[in-house]
């Protein structure tokens, strides 16, 4: 593939920006905190980003959209959007969002202020934001993009995917430019959903661990900002020298909330994108996994790794600092993973004390120095859907 | 951007007035509704245990993606597939916020998993043993398009058949001021790459930076109605044109669709 990733920002619990987001790894500072969500009497622990209170949009208004403008306000996305649109016009960028609540959250918030007739008040009549496609509506409302938007919902997949289609959309040269995001708020629906499933622990969530007793929700945005290497060449001060070299795409067949017992789609998705980066296990440094801290997850994922990589690729969890953020997880670990392959430091998987004993892998809680070439990262979703994808870094 | 080919194989359909592919072509003729369950199709393909939970627009989704697929003559384990939905499933959301919004917030696990907007594309690959790239995407008003577009770059791209399905199902009481669909209706395509053994009409895809409007086609009275309110049935125009330009020879037709505010997507079929 010949695809580079020229800016990036992560807004999550852990930092509002990458720049702090790389403070709190190397600081190993998490952003979890017990659970405070207005509403939700659920013993567990959440990774909030309090300053998402304080936006309104209006007739946009929901918290999952508050969070897309928060989130495309920091560091230089915003510049760096503006010029591929000054360069190629805005026709001819497109948007691919990926999430799994969408705006749910305002749909909530307005079943508990219907009109006595049992009917949306006015100021929640937003046919916009009601709708699973509200993210890149919103996106483009925001960004004055008008080329092609899409939304991706494929649950925890949801926002790794947005990395494949903006890939094929390049190459297919529908557009010059691709915004690829990822954003999901906490809400009733996934704090209370998932603690029907029982997968909450009353505690920080800890990865991989003999202990380890449940996941974390957490809430996320994530954009990153595709195009052709061949366009970025002629723009050498632009390139960052990091390629999105390959990527998966799966199903278990499985079932809706558990995943395949041996891995099988999770292996799939591994080795296409090994496959398309022309790589081999070897050559990878650092994988970023999907490590939701459940039982089933992190055993199945664990051994899958152990039988396809050797000890010196290093892995972890980093949802010890954010939480699972759902449908923005995908886009959050990628860039969490393009972070250690730009600064060649790997975040340890935090809160792991004792790993699982069925498990043997190249795991640890602590950060490492090391030179990295190539990253993956993983993601995996309810109704089987796992994405994979790998970043590699090139000469420029 | 150049064009993007691939070959048309197969449809399958089902709407409250009509229940498969020929059923449908006939209400493009002008024929008349046959009406099937307003519980809508119960597809033997899902298993029966998995079938009691599945919601409507599951069974909606999964019903013409069955007969798409067997009337292309493949297996569906081959086939990658792109699922779209213009307003998601309205009646488990109704559900889950009048229970978030009430003293018991116990929400049912199924129900919980069942809300996922992957939802078909989960049960399609579970009942299938599909193993490929499941996609699920929405688009709201541009879902058919949208889909369409993803569904042919990845069949281009990525040399693979690609089976796609539109499906919507009636919205809950309290959101249907806003998302007006009262019926249910889904309709499959399966695609395949150009060099793919399997006969088809060659369909290509070019998209242009401009604006257009949704087309004012002529359809029958049976069909209006859902052209008008079920974002899955904007998919009308291009069946219409595959019909009529099958009943009077083997003429081509472009037809152009809306992708974005200054985007839109060229379809010709020869």
């Amino acid at each position: 593939m010949n695809i580079r990733l020229i800016d990036c920002e992560s807004t999550t619990a852990a930092g509002i920006n990458m720049h702090a987001l790389r403070e709190a790894i190397k600081d190993q500072r998490s952003g979890l905190r017990p659970n405070d969500y207005p509403g939700a009497d659920i013993d567990t622990w959440i990774g909030r980003i309090p300053e998402v209170d304080d936006l309104d949009l209006g007739i946009w208004q929901s918290r999952n959209n508050a969070l897309a403008a928060l989130g495309f306000q920091q560091g230089t996305i915003a510049r760096t959007l503006s010029e591929q649109v000054k360069r190629f016009s805005a026709r001819r960028v497109g948007i691919v969002m990926g999430s799994s609540t969408s705006s749910i959250d305002r749909t909530e918030l307005a079943y508990t202020d219907l009109t006595a007739d049992g009917l949306l008040k006015p100021q929640y009549q937003q046919a916009n934001i009601h709708n699973p496609h509200s993210p890149s509506l919103f996106v483009a409302h925001y960004t004055g993009v008008t080329g092609p938007a899409m939304t991706i919902n494929t649950a925890c997949s949801s926002s790794a995917k947005v990395f494949a289609t903006a890939a094929r959309w390049l190459y297919s040269d529908i557009v010059d430019a691709v915004l690829v995001g990822g954003v999901d708020t906490l809400c009733l629906s996934v704090l209370h959903g998932f603690d029907s499933l029982q997968l909450l622990s009353p505690q920080a969530c800890r990865p991989f661990d003999q202990h380890r007793d449940g996941i974390n929700l957490g809430e996320a945005c994530g954009y990153a900002v595709l195009m052709r290497a061949t366009d970025v060449e002629q723009d050498a001060g632009k390139d960052t020298g990091i390629a999105f070299s390959g990527y998966g795409e799966s199903s278990d067949a499985y079932h809706m909330s558990h995943p395949h017992p041996e891995g099988l789609g999770a292996k799939l998705a591994m080795e296409q994108a090994l496959r398309m980066a022309k790589l081999v296990p070897e050559d990878i440094g650092y994988i970023n996994l999907h490590g939701t801290s459940s039982q089933a997850n992190d055993l199945i994922e664990g051994r899958l790794i152990a039988s396809i990589f050797p000890r010196s690729t290093q892995c972890s969890s980093t949802k010890g600092w954010m939480g699972h953020t759902l449908g923005a997880a995908g886009i959050t670990e990628a860039l969490i993973a393009v972070e250690a392959l730009r600064n060649n430091l790997i975040p340890g998987s935090m809160n792991l004390s004792e790993l699982d004993e069925r498990l043997d892998f190249s795991i640890q809680a602590g950060n490492q120095q090391c030179e990295l070439r190539h990253v993956m990262s993983n993601s995996f979703g309810f109704g089987g859907n796992n994405c994979c994808l790998a970043f590699s870094k090139v000469a420029v | 951007m150049g064009r993007l080919s691939c070959k048309v194989v197969a449809f399958g359909a089902w709407g409250l007035g009509f229940q498969d592919w020929p059923g449908l072509q006939g209400l493009l003729r002008g024929g008349e509704l046959v009406m099937g369950a307003i519980s809508g199709p119960k597809p033997d393909i899902i298993p029966a245990n998995e079938r009691r939970r599945a919601p409507l627009p599951v069974r909606l989704a999964v019903e013409s993606s069955w007969q798409a697929t067997q009337a292309a003559g493949l297996d569906p384990k081959d086939l990658s597939c792109v699922f779209v939905s213009g307003i998601g499933d309205t009646q488990l959301t109704d559900y889950m916020c009048k229970m978030l919004a009430s003293d018991n917030k116990q929400l049912s696990p199924t129900k919980f998993h069942n809300s996922v907007h992957n939802a078909a594309a989960g049960y399609w690959t579970i009942s299938t043993g599909c193993m490929k790239a499941a996609n699920s995407v929405a688009g709201f008003g541009e879902s058919v398009p949208l889909a369409l577009l993803e569904a042919i770059v990845q069949c281009v791209h990525e040399n693979t058949p690609v089976l796609i399905t539109f499906y919507d199902s009636p919205s809950s009481m309290i959101l249907e001021g806003l998302l007006k669909n009262d019926q249910s209706f889904s309709v499959s395509m399966v695609i395949v790459p150009l060099d793919n053994e399997k006969e088809g009409k060659v369909m290509s895809a070019k998209v242009d930076t401009h604006a257009v409007a949704w087309p004012e086609i002529d359809l029958p009275a049976n069909l209006r109605h859902y052209y008008a309110t079920n974002p899955a049935a904007r998919i009308l125009p291009l069946l219409d044109r595959f019909v009529s330009n099958s009943d009077l020879g083997a003429e081509a037709f472009s037809l152009s669709l809306p992708l974005s505010a200054e985007s839109s997507i060229t379809l010709t079929v020869i």
